[in-house]
């Protein structure tokens, strides 16, 4: 018997993010590294205990070992409680068969028994690929105001990049009266922020109704929050004001960490929780050069840094020269190497003189530049260069003479 | 190996009175060091990591901050089923001064665990050590007694070193209490000691009937009765009795050797955890040889210094050869050098502060300069 939880929070773990690349070959989405320490599921994860959510279901499915393992008892979040805490769904086994999670509703219904243990009223829909800071109960007091079946958390958006997200249209009351899935002339600039909270009685009602549609693609942005719009319930938006990107591809996340480094951005890392590895303080020698960059435990710099982002136990080589770039965990950066504007992946490692990226001549001009990444465990040989945009794929080994 | 039969025993208190400045609200176990770290970490990462399992702490006096630090002992994994890690208060709310009678005092627990030896430690080495190769030494060798040493020149805060003499199968022929070292090589005892808990105890009780109760003359004793034998610690090993001895361990962590030896990935160094973000360096920012923990911000130069978690260095701030301890703040323009500067200080804008190479100048805790 379980106590009961007002909320139970359910977090989107399970797609592919292929749009990152080689950065998901081996990974899920919510599992790739950000900020120098942590992974994007941190965010998630530490806004919920910080908003006193103690059920968190994560729902996985594409290469969950590495998230499995991170997530482990929840206890670097405070979610190891005894009646309570995180769980990592996967896709299981009944007796009337087994299934793949085929659409974001579908793998919430496939675990509505999880989610009654705790006989909750409400359940909080998150995703495993923004990042942000939020209180989801001040968005729970909202949605009980309104007395709604749904409140869809919203952001403003520039109208001029409207037509990427999904654009909620509402009363002045914040009911929404339609969805515009990236509208090709946006009526407003309320774009949903993937976040979303709903009464439990009717989730589950249009949960069941939309796995016996035959046609439905078991999705809540195509399926199921329609439906509930059709049918007349109540649905609201709620405005966030703060700092929230989605690090679906390569370009945001690298936005993404670079906004860390701007004192023009919002977002502070305070109380964001993660699992920390065993490393001592970083070391910076003599010969070192260091401006505007974000460094963690056990990292050890020799050459010259700017504007970028080291995760634990990376090594910058003497007179190898990192700028705008993200170097993951256990990368090492070797004597000479150049890397700009790149993302180097786990344990990958760029050999003497090699010249990973290229710095744009016009940063404003967005065609002619792009951002290289290097996958994990790979080794680029000496004197290589990897040009700009490139996308090297992880455990390979790329040398100057075969390219 | 998660099965030895030794319980390790850790004196909080050792030397305390050797580090005034430090110790005034806290034990030598709790000081902090290199960055991140206090010094009881290293001793029971050693525990953990030789598969140790059962470790009670002697806190003698101010150890509230020692169990802030080391809690129920998850961080060492010493929190399971299977291991536990015990702080052992005076009991009967009395204390001593001697080793002999704080043993005593803790008979019942060290009598009721379910271990045959016991390895007792000081809380002032820092090392990287696997005692796993003390226990298989001692067996070997039959012996009743294995003292673990290091050889090198005495530190300076040592009143009375002991010393030892080693024969070439590690057995000791000698061994001399406060010997005229000078800046001679030599082994010294640091308190580091391998048993069964049956001879302790009986020793300790026979030495009490005599009113014995100088530990060092015991042991010095001890090889006229019993197999006592030495296990030298060839590795990297400070061990801290004085505020110079603590300046120069933290400065010895800016050689790469140093650093390789005592984080040795394979025997890490555990400490509770604290969740702050990686260390942020501004524009103006300027970091030579230096070693800097998470959750700081710099905008100043810095050099030759530790730098512990969330400290703040200002804008043209210049601090050399200072050991800053956590979440101090460091104004603009300040000009510091030789300084080591406690917890939760604040040093404001425009001030300078200069020590000595041998003389390093100490900010108290939550100071305002």
């Amino acid at each position: 018997m379980f106590p009961k939880q007002e909320v139970v929070a359910m977090l989107l773990a399970g797609g592919q993010g292929s749009r990152l690349g080689a950065l998901t070959k081996k990974l899920a989405k919510p599992a790739v590294p950000f900020g120098g320490k942590y992974r994007i599921i941190d965010f998630p994860l530490s806004n919920c205990v910080n908003s006193g959510i103690e059920a968190v279901g994560i729902l996985t499915q594409y290469q969950p070992l590495v998230l499995n393992e991170y997530i482990g008892n929840g206890q670097p979040w405070d979610l190891d409680g005894m009646h309570s805490g995180v769980n990592c769904l996967s896709p299981y086994q009944a007796v009337d068969g087994a299934d793949w999670y085929s659409g974001t509703a579908n793998a919430i219904y496939q675990n509505i028994s999880y989610i009654e243990r705790y006989d909750p009223e409400y359940v909080v829909i998150l995703s495993g690929d923004h990042i942000y800071k939020m209180d989801y109960n001040k968005m729970l007091e909202f949605h009980k105001e309104k007395g709604a079946a749904c409140t869809i958390a919203v952001i403003d958006v520039p109208l001029e990049e409207a037509s990427r997200f999904g654009i909620l249209n509402t009363h002045k009351d914040g009911k929404i009266y339609e969805f515009d899935e990236k509208p090709e002339h946006p009526k407003s600039t309320n774009a949903s922020m993937g976040i979303y909270i709903f009464s439990w009685k009717e989730l589950k009602k249009y949960l069941v109704e939309d796995e016996e549609k035959e046609d439905s693609s078991h999705d809540f942005g195509k399926d199921v929050l329609p439906a509930m719009l059709d049918a007349g319930e109540k649905m609201f938006a709620y405005p966030f004001e703060g700092y929230w990107k989605d690090v679906g591809t390569i370009d945001s996340l690298w936005e993404a960490n670079m906004d860390l480094l701007d004192p023009n951005v919002t977002l502070d890392l305070k109380d964001i929780y993660s699992r920390n590895p065993m490393m001592p303080p970083h070391y910076v020698s003599s010969d070192a050069s260091i401006q505007n960059s974000l460094i963690a435990d056990g990292c050890n710099v020799y050459g010259n840094l700017e504007f970028s982002i080291l995760f634990a136990g990376v090594t910058i080589g003497k007179n190898a020269t990192v700028n705008s770039s993200i170097i993951m965990p256990g990368a090492v950066i070797e004597e000479g190497a150049v890397v700009q504007y790149a993302i180097v992946a786990e344990n990958t490692v760029v050999g003497k003189n090699a010249v990973v990226g290229e710095k744009p001549e016009d940063v404003a001009d967005r065609d002619k530049w792009g951002i290289t990444v290097i996958g994990a465990n790979t080794t680029i040989g000496e004197n290589t260069v990897i040009k700009a945009k490139e996308m090297i794929e992880g455990n390979t080994e790329v040398n100057a003479n075969e390219k | 190996m998660r099965s030895n039969n030794v319980l390790g025993f850790i004196f909080a208190s050792t030397l305390d009175e050797k580090i005034p400045e430090l110790s005034a609200s806290r034990t030598m176990a709790s000081v902090p060091i290199g960055g991140k770290y206090r010094l009881i970490d290293f001793v029971l990462s050693n525990m953990s990591n030789s598969g140790i399992n059962n470790v009670g702490i002697v806190a003698k006096s101010n150890f509230l901050s020692l169990m802030d630090h080391v809690g129920s002992g998850g961080a060492y994994d010493l929190s399971k089923r299977r291991s536990n890690l015990t702080i052992l208060p005076p009991y009967g709310g009395k204390t001593f001064s001697s080793y002999v009678e704080t043993i005593y005092n803790m008979h019942g627990y060290i009598e009721n665990s379910r271990e045959e030896y016991i390895l007792i430690s000081p809380s002032n080495v820092v090392t990287n050590f696997d005692y796993s190769n003390v226990f298989d030494f001692h067996s070997k060798n039959n012996a009743d007694i294995t003292l673990i040493y290091k050889h090198g020149v005495v530190p300076g805060g040592y009143d009375r070193p002991l010393t030892i003499d080693v024969g070439e199968n590690g057995k000791v022929n000698q061994v001399f209490i406060k010997p005229e070292t000078g800046d001679e090589e030599v082994n010294q005892f640091y308190g580091s000691v391998l048993i069964k808990k049956d001879l302790l105890m009986q020793e300790i009780r026979n030495s009490l009937s005599l009113n014995q109760l100088d530990v060092k003359r015991i042991i010095q004793k001890s090889i006229e009765k019993f197999n006592v034998y030495a296990y030298e610690n060839t590795g990297y090993c400070a061990a801290i009795s004085s505020i110079n001895d603590y300046f120069e361990f933290n400065m010895d962590l800016m050689k790469k050797k140093v650093r390789d030896e005592l984080f040795n990935p394979k025997r890490p160094i555990y400490t509770k955890v604290r969740d702050d973000a990686p260390s942020k360096y501004g524009l103006t920012s300027s970091v030579k040889n230096s070693i800097i923990a998470q959750g700081c911000v710099i905008e100043g130069e810095v050099e030759n210094c530790v730098l512990s978690k969330g400290v703040y260095v200002g804008e043209g701030a210049k601090i050399s050869n200072c050991i800053v301890m956590q979440d101090t703040k460091i104004g603009c323009n300040t000009n510091l050098n030789y300084v080591i500067i406690d917890k939760d200080v604040t040093i404001k804008d425009g001030r300078s502060l200069m020590g000595f190479d041998s003389y390093p100048i100490y900010i108290a805790k939550k100071s305002v300069v």
